[in-house]
């Protein structure tokens, strides 16, 4: 045979090297396509955002219970891979190569922060990683500067849908129309800013003033007696925990006392922490667990109660975000469903024609092949909860929704 | 009006904190010419340890005594432990790394075990603000200037009228002829670290009801302290509690009247210039060597 070979032209013998690894790279590649049954994510589950990680566990935990208690997806139990990133991009990097090339999952689940998000956009493409993210809200997660997303979908709020549904909220609750906004010096609350002042341009309003404030700052007069003084009767924050106790302490000094609309930032635990200087902050969000719930929900939550040893649906830190990550896993085991296989390509295919009624809204459809469009919760689906009594509601079961 | 007084009463509380972390600065570098960088994290842990103590159902006082004892042995063991073993020449700089680490450490174990979010010590007096000619305070705040003006009278009077507090200042004078005299110099570093470290924890408690208790609380204002020492000339209590209230008076008008993301800009700025101006501090005095 290797006399044979010798005996080629030169020209044929290229022809032959070329169709060899052309033949070996497609079979690679048709291997690569073929995934594990399992859900894999690179969370924070230590440091200083754990409970972030701890929330979104619960989520896909109850639902991948379900699902396997129901049978599995196309007969095979689903499996979670939990990786820990520390909110760290780099850490999120070497997880999701991982995730892609050792584990071999059909998809990977995004965590918490918006940077670790945006960090992974090449590998996943590189290697052909489907990736859900469940909180990570930024923009650009979902809709890139290329136009080029083939990978990344999002069951959870945008940023650019968020600012108009706060302002929205603001406006209908302020008797003067004048907004101030008050958010924190990081990449997410910056973020913001375009695209709040889009939404205002957008509604011919003014914002009265823009303050901001930097992480761990613990007290606000100076921001809050601006926005007094500029006549802003109400309020849209983003800010978490921390810094918001700050805001309601410094409020509480100068006796200002405007309208809040918040960017879930703040989580449940602020009404334990700050107590009645929490009522009646909004929050946008996707769901909360407090109150009368949906038989599905209410079989969720027992079953998220009994596994995580919790007393109250005050104890989920990040409401909306636990949601999210049930549903996705919903939307994820629909989308394996209709492609018929672990396969990564046709899965992601398949996420755009996932249709499904979850516990936060029906999905019909869950994804459509446009730019936009990768986000399976729309603004029609977003909701306002509040701040009643220490325990973060939907507004409707507070003093504080409108009254139409 | 309103406004300039409100600057002024919060900015005497921030002030507050930074005079009694700084003066913990103040006690460590007095007995060993080293400090515990990791001292901001002591303010963080008896901040935590008085929450958790409440929460486990200690009144308030009983739980703030027992957490400034528990950071107190904590200061101690840092010096036995992490100074005294890299602090044995004049040059010696290992303590500074083995301190930074230790409070990275300490960090991390908080985070892990009371958890990354903030909780509150309930306190009768951060309950309902005073208002007073267009501001707003807490009396749970006013504590804190008047503790930190409250622990440098106490200091002084340790130093002139007991015989710990003058042996301590024997070592601060000179550490061979002290140890040569008789007094037990390690022993009074142990004092001086302990002593240091329940301050700095009084101050972390002294604020927990206003802002609540996290494991990050402590980084930054152990920089800032560590700061106001180094500007006040690190050897004179007056100097560094006046310094100390001062920089967070400053800080508040900078971000009441320029900018609140200029504040830590123009803070530390002045820092550098002061220093260029006095290099030995405000209220430092110029060591003389006889050779």
């Amino acid at each position: 045979m290797f006399r044979n070979l010798s005996r080629l032209t030169p020209k044929a013998l290229l022809a032959l090297s070329v169709s060899t690894v052309a033949l070996a790279m497609s079979m690679t590649a048709a291997h690569a396509q073929k995934a594990e049954p399992c859900i894999a994510g690179s969370w924070e589950l230590s440091g200083a955002l754990a409970h972030t990680g701890l929330a979104i566990r619960m989520g896909i935990e109850t639902a991948v219970d379900e699902i396997n208690e129901a049978g599995g997806v196309l007969g095979k139990k689903l499996r979670v891979v939990a990786l820990d990133d520390q909110g760290e991009p780099a850490r999120a990097v070497d997880n999701a190569r991982r995730i892609a090339e050792k584990e071999n999952c059909i998809v990977m689940i995004g965590g918490f922060r918006t940077p670790n998000a945006l960090a992974i956009r090449p590998v996943l493409t590189e290697m052909g990683q489907p990736w859900m993210g469940v909180i990570s809200a930024g923009t650009r997660v979902t809709e890139w500067e290329t136009g080029k997303n083939e990978w990344m979908f999002r069951t959870s709020m945008k940023d650019r849908w968020v600012t108009p549904f706060l302002l929205d909220q603001a406006l209908e609750r302020s008797k003067t129309k004048k907004v101030g906004f008050l958010y924190e010096a990081t990449g997410w609350g910056q973020g913001a800013v375009p695209d709040l002042e889009a939404a205002a341009k957008a509604k011919g309003v003014t914002i009265v003033g823009k303050e901001t404030f930097n992480i761990a700052d613990t007290d606000m007069s100076a921001q809050l007696i601006r926005l007094r003084d500029a006549g802003a009767d109400t309020l849209v924050l983003y800010v978490v925990d921390r810094e918001a106790n700050a805001i309601l302490r410094s409020m509480e000094r100068l006796n200002y006392r405007p309208t809040m609309v918040s960017a879930w930032g703040i989580s449940a635990q602020l009404g334990q922490t700050a107590g009645k200087l929490t009522d009646g902050i909004l929050v946008a969000g996707t769901y909360a667990w407090t109150g009368t719930l949906e038989p599905r929900a209410q079989k969720a939550w027992e079953r998220m109660q009994k596994k995580f040893n919790l007393k109250h649906p005050g104890e989920l830190v990040l409401p909306s975000g636990i949601a999210n990550a049930y549903d996705a896993v919903y939307i994820i085991a629909e989308g394996i469903k209709l492609a018929g296989d672990f396969d990564k390509k046709k899965f992601r295919d398949a996420m755009y024609k996932v249709k499904y009624e979850g516990i936060i809204a029906k999905y019909d459809p869950a994804f459509e092949p446009k730019f936009d469009r990768h986000d399976s919760i729309i603004p029609t689906h977003y909701k306002l909860l509040a701040f009643h009594n220490g325990n973060l509601m939907r507004v409707e079961q507070t003093p504080y929704a409108m009254k139409k | 009006m309103g406004e300039i007084l409100q600057y002024f009463l919060t900015g005497l509380s921030l002030g507050g904190i930074y005079a009694l972390v700084a003066l913990g600065f103040y006690i460590m570098w007095e007995a060993t010419r080293a400090a515990n960088f990791t001292h901001g994290d002591i303010y963080m842990l008896g901040a935590v340890l008085a929450v958790v103590l409440v929460e486990l159902g200690m009144p308030l006082v009983v739980g703030a005594a027992f957490a400034i004892a528990i950071s107190a042995l904590t200061g101690a063991l840092i010096e036995r432990v992490l100074v005294r073993p890299f602090n044995t020449d004049a040059n010696a700089i290992g303590w500074m790394l083995t301190t930074i680490a230790v409070g990275i450490v300490l960090e991390s174990a908080t985070t892990l075990t009371y958890g990354p979010l903030g909780r509150s010590l309930p306190s009768p007096l951060a309950e309902n603000a005073i208002r007073l000619g267009g501001a707003g305070f807490y009396i749970q705040e006013l504590l804190l200037p008047i503790a930190a003006i409250g622990c440098m009278f106490a200091l002084e009077a340790f130093y002139r009228r007991t015989t710990l507090g003058r042996a301590m200042r024997a070592v601060s004078f000179n550490r061979v002829t002290a140890g040569l005299m008789g007094i037990n110099v390690n022993q009074i570093a142990l004092y001086a670290y302990g002593l240091a470290a329940a301050i700095g924890a009084l101050a972390g408690i002294l604020i927990a009801p206003v802002i609540q208790a996290v494991p990050t609380m402590g980084a930054l204002i152990g920089l800032k302290a560590f700061g106001v020492a180094i500007v006040a000339g690190i050897s004179n209590a007056r100097g560094v509690v006046i310094v100390g209230i001062s920089y967070g008076i400053i800080e508040k008008f900078i971000e009441g009247y320029i900018s609140t993301g200029a504040r830590n800009a123009i803070g530390f700025t002045l820092m550098i210039l002061v220093l260029l101006a006095f290099p030995q501090g405000l209220f430092g005095r110029k060591e003389v060597t006889k050779v």
